[in-house]
């Protein structure tokens, strides 16, 4: 296995998660592309770690260690918008939610 | 050899997980085929040796994430999913266009035949050293970490709860 095969797969998990962002309605269903993306982020760092020249040093597991800390605030806070959004707009459909739209 | 294998199996794994979670339209289904892919990628975190990240994806993903997604979801969503509505946004096209394009610019690397360096030797396992790590170098980023952590805490559960808006008042016509 080398670098390549690991950048490879982490690419194409990002673009899965960006894919289901930009394409789906359901607010929910677009959080978790994000996480899907910040994911396959994650798997970069560890990857390059493995593959660098002195991974004693472990920068790539704490990089990822706070990326999932982050990303763990970031799930909470994000479904706690949602439940605010869909009590005041009595749905978590993206489309629907225009206000600031300017007609 | 088996290395190779298990490469493969769980990247595949991953990969489906991934695309069925933004496809399905029951969102159950889509949080469950989520959890694989949060599984599907601990086991490469466990083929790269770096094996507490894999004890921490399975804890905080597989264990908290999911858990609280399936909670957003049924407090806010017929479980079922509606049948009739449409489940993809209005630029849809244009979305996937630009996935794509993102994918390829990511995979431009890759094309250009850079030089793969060689995995390091067996590595020692590395749990005891991130916990020195913490202590020493990154202590302020770990309060950092624990400061952002209440703080989100304390805003899901205001934003939640539901701030009582003020009284919406008739705006001048």
């Amino acid at each position: 296995m080398t670098l390549h095969h690991y950048l490879i797969l982490a690419a194409v998990l990002f673009c899965v998660g960006l894919m289901g962002a930009f394409t789906r309605r359901n607010a929910i269903v677009v959080l978790f592309s994000v996480e899907i993306m910040l994911n396959a982020a994650n798997l970069n760092f560890i990857a390059f770690w493995r593959y660098s020249d002195n991974p004693e040093l472990l920068h790539g597991p704490m990089f990822t260690l706070f990326a999932i800390a982050v990303a763990a605030a970031e799930v909470a806070v994000g479904l706690a918008l949602v439940i605010a959004v869909y009590r005041h707009f009595k749905t978590v459909d993206l489309e629907s939610i225009d206000t600031l739209r300017e007609e | 050899m088996n290395e190779q294998l298990a490469f493969w199996v769980l990247a595949a794994i991953a990969v489906l997980g991934a695309l069925v979670a933004v496809r399905k339209r029951n969102l159950i289904h889509g949080v469950f085929a989520l959890l694989v892919f949060f599984a599907g990628l601990s086991g490469l975190f466990l083929l790269l040796l770096a094996e507490f990240i894999a004890a921490v994806q399975v804890l905080v993903y597989i264990g908290a994430v999911g858990v609280l997604l399936l909670f957003a979801i049924m407090l806010t969503e017929r479980v079922a999913g509606d049948g009739g509505q449409r489940m993809t946004s209005r630029g849809w096209f244009w979305g996937l266009v630009m996935a794509v394009a993102v994918f390829v610019v990511l995979l431009l690397p890759a094309i250009q035949q850079l030089p793969s360096p060689e995995a390091a030797q067996p590595i020692k396992p590395s749990v005891e050293e991130l916990g020195k790590k913490l202590m020493d170098p990154y202590v302020v980023t770990l309060e950092v970490m624990a400061l952002l952590l209440t703080a989100a805490l304390i805003g899901a559960v205001t934003a939640a709860q539901g701030v009582r808006m003020p009284k919406e008042e008739d705006s001048p016509e």
